[in-house]
């Protein structure tokens, strides 16, 4: 319990990175998350199997052709509603609906859907065998929050995402675009999710309905790390993770994403920001 | 060139007053079901291979002329989710109603959509006989009131023959293993559960401990927590009841995880070759239950090598489901069999000839109990037939009944 736990986190804080990047630093929450992830599942798949692509090179495009796609659904829909929130989450829920019922609709139906692992085989640890590529999952993981933290800190556009996320009007007034950075989040969170897609699908299938249920876990555990708060999302990934592992273990599956609503409520109650959703305290206290 | 005209209006004329007439002649099949879902979209494919076969030998003889078949097929789309009962009701009657379709083959994915519609085909006195719905309802509706409900007729493997199946796949492994102690994960939906419940009963009545009985919500993708679980009570056996496309990872889990119990049950994405081309040895070892036999030829009852050729050469493509696809085939040929011997399209004398229905098919030997129900068994010579194969270095060897058997149980690497 203690290492599928573990995996579990990590898949959870992979999931939810792109969803917060983009909250973060434009504001924008992304409801049509999941199904960037599903679309980023059988972009691949097609790449691979229709295409004859190798799957590095259908891999490294997906994430490109969705960072792009990511960055043109803010140009093209969010930019005009931007700062009005409700309308935000409706115009990406929309979206998110319009996407999941599409690849439906095409007839991306069924258990073929199913991206190879990167390496096949699994290792025994605490009398517990566990597949190679779970170990790829937190690795890549642990790369990519560092990763992040070093482009967020010491490149430019990395900077220029901070000062956004910080004071867009005094981002504007040195010259930042916030347009054009939010823009920037929204194909950088999406590229993301593209990643997390291809690193966590290979454990299953690709199915439709699997995009909303991803939603649900991002969304829950970027509002109880607090949103916009990367070490909020390790924190509560991990927090989730193990609630989701003991309750499928001591009570039953069926209550899993029972544990991501339940701690959404929780957290609502008790913090709205989130355990450690710094930038929004100040908003809250006033 | 005013001749010119004159004939070309007449021959137009002509062609528009005698093409009606001869698509009237035409015995339209309904096929209202959920043509996106595997099963729909094959039992399409087959009743069509059936039609063409039969409309190639001249048609159906009734009395002294030959009449063509058709197909008329709509989506209805009753097994999606979130598809009201109502909406799938309302196709079947514009099929009754505008196509004015003879009879309707394949039929309801949900349960409570066939029990629903039997009222519509008693109405209109339109035959129905259906290759999908599972329910055991089904009779007793039929039985319940037998001169209304006499028109609907089910084709394929009913929920208290699957667990009949799976009764005996469990003895079969007991008797070669001595194994007695068993895991069971169905999908959290009624016909999974109730299955599921069915064995439970059964088991601990004969000899098993039933060690945990874990229910999965639709779309699950982590089996990993009932696996450990499965591992820890130390069984011998792990039963799964799932129809889900997200089912296929509990297998692959069981593989990586090595889980030391044998995966015998029945799991519906895993069922055809496609299978192995997604999971390939990941799913080696897996016992599945085959609903009705004839998706993939099996050498010692070779009516099922016959389907399977024609349908790869028909479609270029083989079948994956192992329920619905071989039964609908079968039921286009009984009810033109059952028309010639009524010598007539009165639905009234079709169903007396079809309730007396005894024709070899690729299912086995087809004949209805009096419930309307196929009767099932372990021989094909003596009833319809189900199965279970076990994957075997990417081939599906069939490992009970005896009467069509091909292979023994072997047992994984890593399983004691």
């Amino acid at each position: 319990m203690l290492v599928y736990g573990l995996i579990n986190s990590a898949v959870l804080a992979v999931m939810a990175l792109g969803f917060n990047l983009t909250f973060g630093i434009s504001g924008v929450a992304n409801f049509a998350y999941g199904a960037i992830y599903v679309v980023s599942g059988f972009l691949t798949w097609t790449l691979i199997n229709h295409l004859d692509l190798p799957y590095a090179l259908s891999a490294i495009l997906t994430i490109i052709i969705i960072g792009v796609f990511g960055g043109l659904i803010y140009k093209l829909i969010i930019r005009r509603i931007r700062g009005l929130v409700i309308s935000e989450v409706i115009a990406t829920l929309g979206i998110s609906i319009v996407i999941l019922e599409f690849l439906r609709y095409v007839g991306f139906i069924g258990f073929k859907y199913s991206l190879p692992v990167f390496i096949k085989g699994s290792v025994e640890i605490f009398d517990a065998y566990v597949d190679i590529q779970r170990f790829f999952i937190i690795v890549l993981g642990i790369l990519l929050i560092t990763g992040l933290y070093l482009f967020t800190h010491h490149t430019k556009i990395g900077l220029a995402f901070r000062g956004i996320a910080q004071e867009e009007h005094t981002s504007l007034s040195l010259g930042i675009n916030p347009d054009r950075i939010a823009s920037f989040s929204m194909g950088l969170g999406s590229s993301l999710c593209a990643f997390a897609a291809i690193v966590i699908l290979p454990l299953g299938t690709i199915t439709v309905d699997s995009g909303y249920d991803v939603l649900i876990n991002a969304l829950s555990v970027c509002i109880v790390g607090g949103l916009g708060s990367t070490f909020g999302v390790i924190i509560a990934s991990f927090i989730i993770g193990y609630a989701q592992t003991i309750t499928a273990t001591y009570l039953s599956p069926h209550w899993t994403i029972i544990v991501s609503l339940c701690a959404i409520l929780i957290i609502l109650a008790i913090k709205p920001s989130g355990l450690l959703g710094h930038q929004k305290e100040l908003e809250e206290r006033v | 060139m005013k001749r010119m005209v004159l004939c070309l209006f007449f021959a137009t004329v002509l062609i528009l007053s005698v093409y009606p007439a001869s698509a009237q002649q035409r015995i339209l099949l309904g096929i209202p079901t959920s043509l996106k879902l595997i099963e729909g979209y094959e039992g399409n494919k087959a009743a069509e291979l059936a039609v063409e076969e039969i409309n190639a030998k001249g048609g159906v003889k009734i009395g002294a002329e030959k009449r063509l078949l058709k197909i008329e097929a709509l989506d209805i789309r009753d097994g999606e989710p979130g598809v009201p009962t109502s909406e799938a009701l309302l196709g079947i009657e514009k099929l009754i109603l505008d196509k004015k379709i003879y009879a309707t083959v394949v039929g309801n994915f949900r349960s409570e959509a066939l029990l629903a519609a039997m009222d519509i085909y008693s109405k209109y006195k339109v035959i129905n006989i259906g290759t999908i719905a599972m329910t055991p309802k089904f009779q007793e509706k039929v039985l319940s009131d037998k001169e209304k409900y006499k028109y609907s007729f089910r084709n394929c493997l009913d929920s208290r023959y699957l667990a009949g199946y799976m009764q005996n796949m469990m003895k079969h492994i007991s008797s070669q293993f001595g194994y007695n102690k068993v895991f069971i994960a169905t999908q959290d939906v009624l016909w999974a559960t109730a299955t599921g419940s069915m064995m439970e009963k059964w088991l601990k009545g004969n000899g098993w401990t039933v060690a945990g009985f874990e229910k999965y919500p639709v779309g699950a993708s982590d089996f990993s927590a009932g696996l450990m679980k499965a591992k820890a009570a130390g069984v011998q056996v792990i039963l799964p009841i799932f129809d889900m496309p997200t089912s296929g990872i509990l297998v692959k889990q069981w593989k990586s995880m090595k889980i030391p119990a044998l995966m015998a049950g029945f799991i519906s994405p895993l069922m055809g070759t496609n299978a192995w081309k997604t999971f390939g040895e990941d799913i080696d070892g897996l016992m599945n239950v085959v609903f009705e036999i004839g998706y993939f030829p099996i050498k010692a009852y070779p009516p099922t090598v016959k389907f399977s050729e024609a349908y790869i050469k028909r479609w270029k493509e083989d079948i994956q489901s192992g329920h619905g696809a071989a039964p609908a085939y079968d039921t286009v040929y009984l009810l033109v069999n059952a028309i010639e011997k009524a010598g007539s399209l009165d639905p009234d004398k079709v169903v007396k000839a079809l309730e007396a229905t005894d024709m070899v098919g690729v299912v086995g030997r087809i004949k209805f109990d009096s419930g309307h129900q196929l009767i099932f068994g372990n021989d094909p010579k003596t009833a319809a037939v189900g199965a279970v194969f076990q994957w075997q270095k990417g081939k599906m060897a069939v490992v009970w009944p005896d009467s069509i058997a091909s292979a023994k149980i072997i047992k994984p690497s890593w399983v004691k």
